[in-house]
């Protein structure tokens, strides 16, 4: 693939002298658009680190991530480097839809991607009112909590309802979410934890499975868990495979959308007004969501290439690791005017639309259900969580991922569910 | 070739000639076609390669198929006649065919 300069003189990805980025520091992770905005100054597209290169340039991102057929997903590369393969979590980690190879992962994906269309998040949407208002009738009264354990608590809540789980195990999948969800810290010393908590996901989920194949629901009864049960039978997918699917479904959902849910919290804190119109304003809030999207998202995308690829008269090698960093795309100074600020308003350029659910075959499947669950909780937390403040400090979780704000204390005004929600 | 008029919401037009066996949308991209956001590809995930087919090539064009008809419905300004770009497949009998284009893909 060669896509620009065809006359320049090609140099090999080694010869060049790249920015090292300390991605794995605590620093990093506190402030990353200011290291690739630096990184920059030397290299317009492309970093260094002990993890790998980091491609970090919005335009870069869209030319390549969308050339499908000339990467690989490189969650075994991840597994690798953990020292974790051949352990239940790097064996579904290297199994696990995403990382299938193409023909296995497009039948997959194609059996069920019936049940992640947008009509079926719209189907959801009732379940989801039910789910935000019977947390909040329970948080709200507090006056003050940490929003980002507040907001934990919410996707888990729905993925269990959608798969009919039984709610006493949501505290303890949660924490075992929270630990895989930092297993993409890249750091060793948490594997031990990994594990545990993987197992505990995994039985869980074979329990459920199990369960709800001696007792199926049926007719209006039948919740995601029955149809995927059925599409999976129809489909002849493996049992195996199909476990793993709705492990993966409990990790994709989880601290992405609890993130995502906690920085657009953050921002809003420093604009009550646009705040107060989520309360009143149900489609605002996509708009909020948007771009909040756009200035933060959780993602680093992980490849290899699985050729040589040439791009700006660089040569990346066959098996290069590559990270993608849809999480600062958004802030972009080359495509987006005044990046770091806030406004739901702003036009989107549809040749330069922020790309939080990344791009291509692997785009997130669950990006409707994601988008419908965060808009239907932003729109009742505005009404029920009034004048919010910020009360106290925040911090960073680790970097690459999932990435996002740890902790966000506030204090607010409670009030009471409006009679129609 | 299979010539093919697309007509943005300002009334803009551009006529390309797609290969028969291409999808509209990659018709449409391969051409720099704006408006055509595409992000997932062609894998009727994303919803953002949308175009309203004109009145006289419904017949030939066809209907959405289920899978898609899904897909539109994260869409407020639906129309007769749309159709995700990257689930038409080009072929002679469309050779003429006009498209116009929603004011935006989300
Ligand atoms: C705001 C919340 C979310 C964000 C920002 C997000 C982001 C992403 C990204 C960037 C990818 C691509 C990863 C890669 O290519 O390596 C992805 C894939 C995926 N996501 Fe999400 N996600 C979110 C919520 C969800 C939810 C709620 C679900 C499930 C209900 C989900 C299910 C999936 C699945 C199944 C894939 C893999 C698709 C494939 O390989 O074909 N995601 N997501």
């Amino acid at each position: 693939m060669r896509l620009r300069g065809e006359t320049e003189p090609m140099r090999n990805l080694a010869e060049l002298d790249l920015p090292h980025l300390p991605v794995e520091d605590a620093a990093f992770a506190a402030d990353p658009v200011s290291f690739f905005r630096k990184a920059k100054e030397s290299n317009p597209w492309i970093a260094g680190s002990n993890l790998g290169y980091w491609i970090h340039d919005y335009q870069a991102i869209k030319d390549l991530l969308s050339k499908d057929d000339k990467l690989r997903p490189a969650y075994d590369g991840i597994v690798q480097m953990l020292g974790a393969h051949g352990t239940p979590w790097g064996r579904f980690t290297e199994e696990q839809l995403i990382s299938l190879p193409p023909e296995q992962h497009a039948m997959l994906r194609t059996t069920f991607a019936k049940k992640f269309t947008p009509r079926f998040a719209n189907q959801l949407r009732p379940m989801m009112q039910e789910t935000i208002k019977r947390m909040l009738d329970e948080w709200a009264p507090k006056g003050a909590f940490d929003f980002e354990e507040f907001a934990s608590s919410f996707p888990i809540t729905v993925m269990f309802t959608l798969v009919g789980a039984p709610v006493e195990e949501i505290e303890g999948i949660r924490k075992s979410l929270e630990t895989l969800g930092l297993a993409f810290s890249m750091d060793p010393n948490r594997v031990p934890e990994i594990h545990a908590a993987y197992d505990r996901l995994e039985k869980l989920v074979q329990r459920i499975i199990a369960e709800r194949r001696a007792d199926p629901r049926r007719g209006d009864k039948a919740d995601l868990l029955d149809l995927l049960i059925d599409t999976s039978e129809e489909g002849n997918v493996p049992e195996r495979q199909l476990e793993d699917l709705v492990i993966f479904f409990f990790v994709a959902g989880y601290d992405t959308s609890k993130n995502v849910l906690t920085y657009t919290i953050r921002l809003l804190l420093d604009r009550p007004d646009l705040y107060e119109r989520c309360a009143v304003d149900h489609d605002y809030c996509r708009k909020v969501l948007d771009e909040g999207l756009r200035l933060f998202n959780p993602g680093s995308v992980p490849r290899f290439t699985d050729e040589d690829i040439v791009y700006r008269d660089v040569l990346l090698p066959k098996d290069t690791m590559l990270w993608f960093t849809l999480n600062v795309s958004g802030r972009d100074e080359l495509a987006f005017d005044d990046p770091d600020t806030f406004n739901p308003d702003r036009e989107i350029d549809p040749a330069a639309r922020p790309i939080p659910f990344s791009l291509g075959r692997h785009m997130c499947l669950g990006q409707h259900i994601a988008r419908a669950q965060l808009q239907e909780a932003l729109h009742q937390i505005a009404q029920r969580l009034r004048n919010p403040k910020l009360a106290g400090e925040y911090g960073w979780r680790p970097y690459p991922g999932a990435w996002g704000l740890k902790g966000l204390p506030i204090t607010f005004t409670p009030a009471e569910a409006p009679a129609d929600a | 070739m299979v010539s093919v008029r697309f007509v943005q919401a300002n009334g803009d037009e551009r006529t390309i000639d797609g290969e028969a066996g291409l999808t509209l949308m990659e018709a449409a991209q391969n051409n720099g076609v704006p408006g055509i956001v595409a992000d997932c590809g062609g894998n009727c995930s994303c919803g953002t390669c949308r175009v309203f087919v004109a009145a006289e090539w419904f017949g030939k064009v066809g209907g959405p198929n289920e899978l898609e008809l899904e897909m539109l419905e994260m869409h407020a300004d639906r129309r007769d006649g749309e159709r995700l770009s990257c689930q038409v497949t080009l072929s002679d009998e469309l050779d003429g065919l006009t498209v116009s284009l929603p004011r935006s893909q989300f």
